[in-house]
């Protein structure tokens, strides 16, 4: 016989604010609220000035000195019926999209790969060397690569030649530049997204590997079923942050390209370069930049929403 | 207040300040980077009441902030003011970070600039007219001083030729062939006036001395040859209407002679990625034989070699641009070096004396020679550089004054240039170039480019550069 009972709801206490909480705890909060001008001034003064200045620049006939009329929408009209704008947008998302897809596979399977290295000293050695290029400015790394795929004093053509291949004007042929600049991108990245992946890889449970092992998984099944699972929140991390950046190429482009290979690897950015300080039309140039700004906030938007990698 | 919170209220903007570097500075600190970027030097010599002359430059002054202060000294001495050297290296992009620096409001008296840039601060009425000062001046009004040539070229620089809005920072020099003469003489060749006879010197380079002929930086350097059939560089003006010679009918031999250069091995194949420094270290190095550089650096080259491990028998010697068929040449004059007043100038009166006294005799030593005591001595009247002279080998913003009264006190130093000089005033032009220039320029390389890569035959080649110019109407016709 089962035995019933009524289960009264405990009577819990009001929480009522005593008379003059709230101006003791604003009292109490007041040096932490202090603490936060420091920061909010930072971003008043270098982020949201500068951005709302911008705005106010991209509708005006912007002189250096001197008048300054207020134009509308007339400078956005230009960026938008200019055919290098699109020319450079179509460019920026085929260096964009490859450099993305490349340079996301790359450090994953390095990584992985060296996750199966034993000894530590070439693991190490390894991680080293592959993550130095990322230490350098891209004037260094730009002016490195153009002197090795020089077709004359050139290592690479040097090399080719000793193999009977006549030299290749790696810099100068608009198809083969674009992929060295891709090559070139995820190459000076790949070490420092492979150490994110390692570091991704040190935080699995390792007791899901004996877990495994005891069913008789192997090396290939532990990867496909454990390690590429874990590794998932930190893929999405590092898609994401590498999707921010993909409207804002600029370094290696202006480093690296020439009259000839211009119109295949000129982006969005090097047209805001061109046409601000080339062109000195400021205006024009302020409303391209605030237009990649969009693109891109709609882009990380999209991505966002699409991997959620903070659920 | 409990003891903790009273010290974050105390400590907070202190720490603040530390991390976003507002602590206080000394006033008697004189070198400092501004909002661009760049060094600038405050010389605090003079009396505070004294006015305060602001520089902007990319090319005047020494190699370090300390000869840079000292630089500035000489000129607040000289002109009774203090000087505020904003120095730009040229590396760093000077018009960039003028431009910042002027679109931010900064107040400067004297900027430094090029023909080009020149151009459209005039355009836009951010640089003051000069020409009435001018000639009123005893020093800029005398065509000893600065000849009548030279205004010429910086009108072309005015809104509609009218005016003149700049005052010149040096002789600017031509682009010429430089030739390792020493082969020359070695091979026992006589100087070329044509493209055959240019052809048939490389040729002899690449088959005695195993050096490519002739490097190109793509075709920034190309007039010399473009020479041979009259064509300019720049834009041309026919009645109103504007067009680029390199991308007509007239271009089509160059080009194709260019490309049998790059097909027989005789031009350097790193001529589309080259900047002028690695032509000047191939040539020093004696991998070419021949390129095309500006007068000046004849007797750099020579006085570089000397010192940096070039062949001892190294001897660099200008020579003409291939001549057409009546008998004429060209070569191209540098884009004018200028000073300007912005027209929001606190003191332009003083700026005005600034560029008066740089074109005398002693801003011309201060700008070739250097700071005396630093760069110089002078013992009995004779002049002596320092380890640090030798080493800035004459060039302070000014290496070679466009007085005509100007004479080296170093003539030793100078091998090559009397001859260089001489072409350059005999065969140089100044090309007409406007705001469109620098896209149109990118257009006329990346077809002339592919011509002589043999992508493209020379024909297609300007018939699709003449049609991408118009097309952006960078050129009417």
């Amino acid at each position: 016989m089962s035995t019933s009972e009524v289960v009264q709801p405990h009577r819990t206490k009001t929480l009522r604010r005593p008379v003059g909480y709230a101006p003791r705890r604003w009292k109490r909060a007041l040096p932490l609220y202090f603490m936060l001008l420091p920061t909010l001034a930072y971003l008043m003064v270098l982020t949201y000035y500068p951005l709302v200045h911008a705005v106010v620049i991209s509708m005006q006939d912007f002189n250096l000195i001197g008048n300054r009329p207020f134009v509308g929408l007339k400078n956005y009209e230009n960026v938008l019926s200019d055919p290098n704008f699109w020319g450079d947008f179509r460019n920026t998302l085929v260096l964009g999209v490859s450099i993305l897809t490349i340079g996301f596979v790359a450090p994953i399977v390095i990584a992985l790969s060296l996750n199966e290295v034993l000894q530590t000293w070439l693991k190490r050695s390894v991680q080293m060397v592959i993550y130095l290029p990322h230490l350098f400015s891209w004037v260094v790394v730009g002016g490195l690569w153009i002197q090795l795929l020089a077709p004359a004093g050139g290592l690479v053509n040097a090399v080719l030649a000793v193999f009977g291949v006549s030299p290749v004007q790696f810099m100068s042929d608009p198809q083969v530049a674009r992929w060295v600049i891709i090559l070139v991108s995820v190459w000076k990245d790949v070490g420092f997204n492979c150490i994110i992946y390692l570091a991704g890889i040190v935080g699995i449970n390792p007791s899901l590997y004996e877990s495994a092992r005891v069913d008789g998984a192997n090396r290939w099944q532990e990867m496909r079923h454990i390690t590429l699972p874990g590794l998932a929140r930190t893929m999405q991390v590092v898609g994401l942050l590498s999707i921010m950046g993909v409207l804002r190429i600029f370094d290696q482009i202006f480093v690296m390209r020439n009259a000839v290979i211009e119109p295949k690897v000129n982006v969005l950015m090097t047209y805001v370069y061109d046409e601000g300080f080339q062109q000195m039309n400021i205006g024009q140039a302020t409303a391209s930049a605030l237009l990649i700004l969009v693109f891109t906030l709609v882009l990380t938007i999209f991505t966002r929403r699409l991997i959620r990698y903070d659920t | 207040m409990k003891k903790s919170q009273l010290i974050a209220l105390v400590s907070t903007p202190a720490l603040a300040g530390l991390i976003l570097g507002c602590a206080t500075v000394p006033h008697n600190v004189s070198a400092s980077t501004n909002s661009a970027g760049a060094a600038e030097v405050n010389v605090k010599s003079a009396a505070a009441t004294e006015p305060t002359l602001t520089i902007a430059e990319g090319v005047i002054g020494g190699k370090t902030p300390q000869e840079n202060q000292a630089f500035a000294n000489a000129i607040g001495a000289a002109l009774h003011c203090k000087v505020k050297l904003i120095s730009v290296p040229s590396t760093d992009n000077y018009d960039q970070q003028l431009m910042t620096m002027l679109g931010a409001g900064q107040k400067i008296d004297v900027v430094y600039t090029e023909g080009s840039t020149l151009a459209e601060l005039a355009q836009k009425g951010e640089v003051t007219n000069l020409q009435s000062e001018i000639e009123k001046s005893k020093v800029l009004g005398n065509p000893k001083v600065v000849p009548q040539w030279e205004w010429n070229n910086i009108k072309l620089s005015s809104p509609n030729g009218k005016g003149i809005y700049a005052v010149p920072v040096k002789y600017q020099g031509a682009l010429m062939p430089i030739v390792r003469q020493d082969w020359m003489k070695q091979l026992g060749l006589s100087q070329p006036k044509t493209l055959n006879q240019y052809y048939n010197v490389f040729e002899e380079f690449k088959k005695k001395e195993n050096a490519y002929g002739l490097t190109l930086s793509s075709l920034y350097d190309i007039e010399p040859f473009m020479s041979a059939v009259g064509l300019k560089n720049g834009y041309v003006e026919h009645n109103g209407k504007l067009t680029i010679p390199y991308a007509t009918n007239a271009a089509v031999p160059v080009y194709a002679w260019l490309h049998k250069l790059y097909a027989n091995g005789l031009l350097d194949p790193n001529f589309v990625t080259n900047s002028t420094a690695d032509e000047r270290n191939e040539f020093l190095s004696g991998r070419v034989g021949m390129f095309v550089y500006w007068d000046a650096w004849v007797p750099m080259l020579n006085n570089l070699a000397s010192t940096q491990g070039a062949a001892a028998s190294f001897d660099a010697e200008a020579l003409p641009p291939a001549l057409g068929p009546n008998g004429k040449g060209l070569v191209s004059k540098g884009d004018t070096s200028v000073f300007a007043i912005p027209s929001n100038a606190p003191n332009k009166a003083l700026a005005f004396k600034f560029l008066e006294w740089w074109n005398t005799k002693p801003g011309e030593i201060l700008g070739s020679l250097g700071v005396k005591g630093i760069d110089y001595t002078v013992s009995n009247g004779k002049y002596k550089l320092t380890s640090t002279g030798i080493d800035e080998n004459m060039d302070h913003g000014d290496p070679e004054p466009i007085s005509s009264e100007w004479k080296n006190p170093f003539p030793s130093l100078q091998k090559g240039y009397a001859n260089a000089r001489a072409i350059g005033i005999k065969y140089g032009y100044q090309p007409l170039i406007n705001a469109n220039w620098n896209n149109a320029e990118q257009i006329v390389w990346q077809y002339g480019d592919d011509a002589i890569l043999g992508r493209l035959t020379p024909q297609q080649a300007v018939e699709e550069m003449h049609a991408a110019l118009l097309k952006d109407k960078y050129i009417s016709q």
